[in-house]
């Protein structure tokens, strides 16, 4: 599982393809309010991106280390509230 | 004929050649950047080149064409066939309009009547896409461009910089994209903005499989580096070069022209005439240099062996030289085939519209290269075979779909080179022909019998096809049914030198071969006498010599025939088949040549077997092109004329 919840954050880890996107709508649909933790993804596919996008929900420390570019993170972090960190 | 036009009408020919190829090219290829560009600049010079003469309203037309082709450099309006197909009716009209401009100095009343009709194609695009695209400023770059060109620092980077919209079709997720990891990768990325296509997408009701971003991006250039990440989805990007602030916009077409003159001087323009005036001074130095041959022979037999030998290392030497300067004009007479391939694509193009046939030309090995006079001869069989293969070859899409073809036909075109051959293939993936249908005709156009016809085995059936007269057209179009068949495709290949084949497969297709010597080179002649004449015949056509005892012939029903190694070979007399009087005596041996007809021997009788030669022979020209049984001519040693023999015609 690259996506998994538990009762603090809807968690990303790893390489998150399309595959997951009806996952993570899922995740985001029953808990509107639980955090995204993308700290541990790699890739994430741009279905997953969009989601977050339209969903609109609190994100956490973005990736350490990952494929994705600043500029794309910086695009979607605007779009979404942040978490206070 | 003015100077000025001479060279207009070689320049606008290849103008209009390189623009017909660029637009045939982004009609294939839409997001191809690089045809795009070259059109644009074909169409800008020979703007500029019309603009020299009073040539009516050709001058607008093409600036309108020349305004259009910008637009789309500039993104503002999409490469497709609504664009491509006016744009070519241009090209065309200007391609037919040069050879009245040549002749008159001004164009045609109807060329000129045209014009008006191209406005309309080319002004109804433009307004049309105008309101579409709701064009407001007379500027090149869109507002979508400007806008991000505002974001950007002030201080930024040198070099140029390019805007990128790029909107992902809305179902590309199933296609495999990922754009945003596409953006991610490309290089010296300065600026990016992430938006939601309008309306945005709801959380309620969310299909997380269709994408509906709008990314908008500035990337460091040049535009040849981005192009490359972006070739597989060119309709859904835009591109855009950003002018530096201050920066005059100056337009590609002049940034490029002082490179491509550079690349011009490398090559220059002769006068083919010079270049033949040149091969027959090479020729007539080969002759010259045979003359030796006797002289060494008299200085021998005056019992001067020192002088003898010294002549003969001269006519060595001479020898090399004169072969190596022979081949060195030879290759400047060499052109690629491209020069006749490249006209193809489009007339295949015209007429496979006119046919309602969908198909693809492929064409392969354009850059072997042939003499001259083989590369501009070869267009009318080639022209001929591809049509052919159009009108009777290539079956109808629903016919296609039938037998589990693509809709699409597809005829390859492909030239390889074979050691000092050239070969060209011609092959249609069509319905391939039927020996059963092609004795029928055969019958019907009384071109033998129907019993005589029952009995040919299939392989020869088929080769009736070429027989005069033959055409298995059963209603003549106004394509290949002109009144040529494929007999006249074979002799005029014949006249090059080459052979013509013909494999099919009934169900899958047909598959020409033209096998052509790469040019007009040495040949070893062997010179026989025969009523008091005297007569080349190419080496390469002989099998053997015989010396025959009359007692050796066999007279068999109306003909003669002898017994070499065990085979029956029917003899001929060449005095018959020249018709000229026999003067031989009766009695001495025959000297017999015994020659190729195609799978066949045959023994030629000839009065003399005299030397060998090397020689250049060249084709005949003028009135006796159509002379049967002769190839060419060639000047001896001591000046004389001789006339080359094509056997195999001559038998026949």
């Amino acid at each position: 599982m690259t996506i998994s919840v538990d009762d603090k954050a809807i968690r990303l880890e790893g390489q998150c393809g399309v595959e997951e996107v009806e996952t993570l709508v899922d995740y985001m649909d029953r808990h509107p309010d639980l955090h995204i933790d993308l700290s541990a993804a790699t890739t994430i596919h741009t279905s997953l991106l969009q989601a977050l996008m339209v969903f609109r929900p609190t994100l956490m420390s973005p990736p350490v280390s990952s494929l994705i570019s600043d500029s794309v993170l910086r695009e979607i972090y605007a779009c979404c509230r942040q978490s206070g960190q | 004929m003015d100077e000025l036009i001479e060279q207009f009408a070689i320049e606008a020919r290849e103008l209009v050649q390189q623009a017909s190829d660029d637009l045939m090219g982004l009609e294939a290829d839409a997001g191809n950047r690089e045809h795009l560009e070259s059109a644009f600049r074909a169409i800008h010079t020979l703007k500029g080149s019309v603009g020299l003469f009073d040539l009516g309203p050709m001058k607008d037309v093409l600036h309108h064409a020349e305004n259009l082709l910008s637009h789309a450099r500039a993104g503002m309006i999409a490469v497709d066939a609504t664009l491509v197909d006016p744009l070519l009716s241009v090209v065309e009209w200007v391609e037919d309009s040069i050879d009245a401009i040549v002749e008159t100095g001004h164009l045609s009343d109807a060329q000129d009547k045209q014009a008006s009709r191209l406005f309309g194609l080319l002004k109804g695009e433009m307004t049309a896409r105008e309101t579409v695209e709701a064009i407001r400023s007379s500027t090149t770059i869109p507002e979508w461009a400007l806008a991000l060109a505002e974001r950007l620092p002030s201080s930024g980077t040198p070099g140029t910089v390019i805007a990128i919209r790029y909107e992902p079709h809305p179902e590309c997720f199933f296609n495999g994209d990922d754009p945003l990891a596409t953006i991610s990768r490309l290089p010296d990325l300065q600026h990016l903005s992430l938006s939601l296509t309008e309306p945005p997408p709801s959380p309620k009701n969310y299909d997380p499989f269709r994408c509906s971003l709008v990314i908008e991006a500035v990337c460091g250039g040049p535009l040849s580096k981005l192009e490359p990440e972006f070739r597989l989805i060119p309709d859904q990007v835009k591109l855009v070069e950003l002018p530096r602030p201050g920066d005059q916009r100056t337009s590609a077409a002049i940034d490029r022209s002082p490179q491509r003159l550079t690349d011009r001087q490398a090559t220059m323009r002769v006068d083919s005439a010079r270049i033949d005036r040149l091969i027959e001074i090479a020729g007539e130095l080969v002759t010259a240099k045979n003359g030796l041959v006797p002289l060494a022979e008299e200085a021998q037999n005056h019992g001067e062996g020192a002088l003898a030998r010294r002549i003969g290392s001269s006519h060595e030497e001479i020898e090399r030289l004169v072969a190596s300067l022979y081949s060195a004009v030879t290759q400047a007479r060499m052109i690629p085939l491209e020069q006749t391939f490249r006209r193809f694509p489009r007339l295949v193009r015209e007429t496979s519209t006119k046919l309602g046939k969908a198909l693809d030309l492929v064409i392969e090995g354009e850059t072997v290269e042939a003499d001259r006079e083989i590369v501009e001869n070869l267009f009318e069989p080639l022209l001929h075979l591809i049509r052919n293969g159009l009108d009777h070859g290539i079956e109808h899409d629903g016919e296609r779909l039938q037998s589990s073809k693509s809709a699409r036909g597809r005829i390859l075109l492909r030239a390889r080179q074979r050691g000092d051959q050239v070969e060209i293939e011609v092959t249609d993936d069509g319905r391939g022909m039927d020996p059963e249908r092609i004795r029928k005709t055969a019958v019907d156009r009384g071109l033998l019998t129907a019993t005589r016809a029952a009995s040919l085995p299939d392989r020869d059936a088929l080769q009736l096809v070429f027989a005069p007269g033959f055409s298995t057209a059963s209603a003549v179009s106004d394509l290949s049914g002109r009144g040529v068949g494929l007999d006249v495709v074979q002799r005029s290949i014949h006249r090059l030198g080459g052979t013509l084949d013909m494999q099919t497969a009934l169900g899958s297709g047909t598959s020409f071969t033209l096998r052509l010597p790469i040019s007009f080179s040495m040949t070893q002649l062997m010179v026989v006498e025969v009523g008091g004449e005297r007569y080349g015949i190419p080496i390469s056509d002989i099998v053997e010599t015989q010396r025959l005892p009359l007692r050796a012939v066999q007279p068999i029903r109306a003909g003669r025939a002898f017994i070499l190694r065990d085979r029956t070979i029917p003899l001929l007399y060449l005095a018959d088949l020249l018709q000229i009087p026999q003067t031989g005596a009766a009695s001495a041996d025959l000297k017999v040549l015994v020659v190729r007809a195609g799978e066949d021997q045959i023994g030629v009788v000839v009065d003399a077997i005299a030397e060998r030669a090397e020689t250049l022979t060249r084709p005949l020209s003028g009135f006796l092109q159509g002379v049967t049984g002769i190839a060419g001519t060639t000047l001896l040693g001591d000046g004389r004329v001789l006339l080359v023999l094509d056997l195999e015609e001559l038998i026949q």
